[in-house]
């Protein structure tokens, strides 16, 4: 047993999903100039307990660990060749590197 | 006949006198704390390995400018506790001070400028020697301990900033301060400098080397061994405790290394990196270099 | 002009005075409509009336020509923002006898800060939000970082911005012909990337998606992050010469010194905003 909170991986496990769709780790449509019909905002560790009958301290433990849960650290080491690419890039080109290669809708 | 300076144009179609605009820069420098401002060609950086040039930072750069102070003050260099400049040090007003120049060569100016990060890029590597830029700046000169000395002020902290402003350059000094007279005579006397004599690399410690024809020749310098007094409790001590403690298996031992004084410091040193990053100034607190400063009541 | 008018225009004027480069100012009940209770002005300073915005450039036009994408992750800015706001907190109390305090903005659960500094430069009318990493936007400038300050004093408020920022003209041209825009391209959702949107008819977002934990690892890739990811990795690691690489590896040699530094620990990507049009000048010094 440790001095110190932290959320038993088994609920964990069974709630991170929802806990991060319903937070703002997606944002999607935030923008303040879209009517409120529109716009998503994410919900406070206070309005997910509710939602989903937890204790604001688990719902919190559980969106800090999803949060760095999301990716694997391989994201971190491909963090740094996607900026070393793209900044060279742009120091090459300016910004019509991000055109090389483009899409059309 | 007078010689006007050719003046320079920004991409606002503003025109500067560089000589003008370089005094002006240093008065700014001098009145933010700088001791000593410089400025280097930036084409000069010829020793420096590719990838740790002015242009390779800033392509376009014309001049490195660079700023030098924060040193430790008297009452600094006399306390008896060695832990006191481990934990108090001086030199982050000079990274706050270059930041600032760089945006004041933008804001004023309209050209670019870059302040050279203090850290450390990929590989523990800097992204341009600092140190290299104040010699060609002709803010120091290089020294048998190591550390650029100032003929006045002796060890400083240097700040750069690279610019495509083509402000006059100064070039590297023509004096050296190191060897100081009193080295030499040492020299002669006993084979030895101060610096050598309180960290000899044949006796566990960090520096060797001679002096000979005003000058000092073969200098022999254990970084690694320097890394270890410099960085004690800092980003290589936590990593040796880390290792320490994860190899550890007794558990109760583990608790002893992570709540110990070494690890404890260590932390401590961590947070408050801007002060507590430079932990041995052994060498330069016997370099006599600069020190009728020190002679306070 | 009002008492309140006044006043109002003299704390500006102490802000830009003490190196903010723009000031604004938001009713603090304006939140409400955006914000869940617990992150609200008045949740942090009971009886608050009035959020005061100050907003400053970050790196250098020449730190942005730098090809070592390096260079910015490590730069640290001067902070001037947050000055600015120290020192209208200590004109306000002084002065005009309120409390004033810096609206605290630092995360303190996971990502989640105890105020958004992003709303208030929204609400006090310094920008709009974009596409790009919802990175508010201010007209002239672009990308400003913003602090704040909470107050009891009652202030003349400024407008929302009627004219979105983003996206600029450009961008919508470019998004008709080519289906994206510049910071979409950059970093795209569906390549690997953090950012997707779409622009309507009327030259507004009509849709825009951030993936901030993707962002993360790039914003913050030395950050606290990726101190605890790597952590994660050794402590877990059981070949004691694996181990003793990864503790002496640069990315955790790196991941410590972020720790050591806290401007070393935010702000270490930058590509979106690299190829964003608004503000250029400022980043070209034309």
């Amino acid at each position: 047993m440790s001095g110190f909170f932290f959320v038993d991986p088994e609920l964990y496990r069974r709630y991170k999903d929802q806990v991060l769709e319903l937070s703002n780790s997606v944002q999607i449509n935030v923008q303040e100039h879209l009517p409120r019909e529109q716009r998503r905002r994410g919900l406070s560790d206070r309005e997910i307990a509710k939602r989903l009958g937890l204790d604001e301290r688990v719902v919190r433990e559980i969106r800090v660990v999803a949060e760095r849960d999301r990716y694997d650290i391989e994201e971190w080491q491909k963090a740094i060749e996607f900026k070393d690419r793209a900044c060279r890039a742009y120091a090459k080109d300016g910004a019509s590197y991000v055109f090389e290669g483009r899409r059309k809708r | 006949m007078t010689t006007e300076t050719k003046k320079v144009r920004n991409r606002r179609d503003q025109t500067f006198d560089p000589a003008v605009a370089k005094d002006e820069l240093r008065k700014e420098a001098l009145r933010g704390g700088a001791l000593a401002c410089g400025v280097a060609d930036a084409a000069a950086f010829t020793a420096a390995p590719e990838g740790q040039r002015p242009a390779d930072l800033l392509p376009g750069a014309r001049t490195v400018v660079v700023v030098g102070g924060g040193a430790p003050r008297a009452g600094d260099w006399r306390s008896p506790l060695h832990e006191h400049q481990e934990t108090m040090g001086t030199s982050d007003r000079i990274n706050s001070l270059g930041l600032k120049i760089a945006k004041l060569i933008e804001d004023r100016l309209g050209f670019f400028a870059l302040f050279v990060p203090p850290g450390m890029n990929k590989g523990n590597q800097p992204f341009l020697s600092v140190q290299y830029a104040a010699e060609l700046a002709g803010c120091g000169s290089p020294s048998l301990a190591g550390p650029l000395l100032h003929k006045q002020y002796g060890m400083l902290y240097y700040a750069a900033i690279v610019t495509t402003f083509p402000f006059p350059v100064d070039g590297p000094s023509t004096e050296q301060a190191c060897p100081a007279p009193s080295c030499v005579e040492m020299w002669e006397r006993e084979r030895t400098t101060p610096c050598l004599r309180v960290c000899p690399i044949d006796s566990g410690g960090c520096l060797g080397g001679e002096i000979a024809e005003g000058g000092f020749r073969n200098r022999r310098y254990d970084a690694a061994r320097c890394t270890t007094r410099v960085y004690t409790h800092w980003i290589p001590g936590f990593q040796k405790s880390l290792e320490a403690v994860l190899e550890e298996k007794d558990p109760e031992r583990r608790k002893m290394i992570l709540y110990g004084s070494f690890f404890t410091r260590t932390l401590w040193a961590m947070t408050y990196s801007a002060q507590s990053q430079a932990q041995c100034y052994e060498c330069i607190r016997v370099c006599p270099v600069g020190t009728e400063r020190h002679d306070k009541a | 002009m009002s008492e309140q008018s006044e006043r109002t225009g003299r704390i500006k004027d102490v802000g830009r005075a003490a190196g903010a480069l723009v000031v604004g100012v938001a009713a603090a009940d304006a939140f409400n409509e955006f914000v869940p209770e617990g992150h609200r002005p008045a949740d942090l300073l009971p009886g608050a009336r009035s959020v005061v915005v100050a907003g400053n450039l970050g790196p250098t036009a020449g730190a942005w020509r730098c090809p070592d994408h390096r260079v910015m992750e490590i730069t640290g800015y001067d902070f001037r923002e947050n000055v600015a706001i120290h020192v209208m907190s200590d004109f306000i109390e002084r002065e005009y006898g309120h409390q004033a305090i810096q609206a605290a903005s630092l995360p303190t659960a996971g990502h989640q800060p105890p105020m958004s500094m992003m709303l208030a430069a929204v609400l006090a009318g310094l920008g709009t939000r974009s596409l790009a990493a919802n990175i508010i936007l201010h007209p002239e400038y672009g990308m400003l970082y913003y602090a704040a300050l909470l107050t009891t004093l009652a202030l003349d408020p400024d407008h929302v911005l009627e004219k979105d920022v983003c996206p600029a003209p450009p961008c919508v041209q470019m998004y008709r012909k080519l289906g994206t825009t510049p910071c979409l391209a950059s970093c795209p959702k569906d390549d690997g990337g953090c950012l997707e949107g779409e622009i309507g008819p009327d030259g507004r977002i009509a849709y825009s998606y951030y993936d901030r934990e993707r962002c993360t690892s790039r914003s913050q890739n030395f950050g606290q992050g990726g101190l605890q990811k790597s952590l994660l990795e050794i402590v877990n690691e059981e070949d004691p010469d694996r181990r003793r690489m990864m503790i002496y590896s640069d990315f955790f040699t790196q991941s410590l010194s972020s720790a050591c530094f806290y401007k070393e620990s935010v702000a270490q990507c930058f590509e979106c905003m690299r190829v964003c049009p608004v503000g250029r000048k400022y980043k070209r010094l034309s």
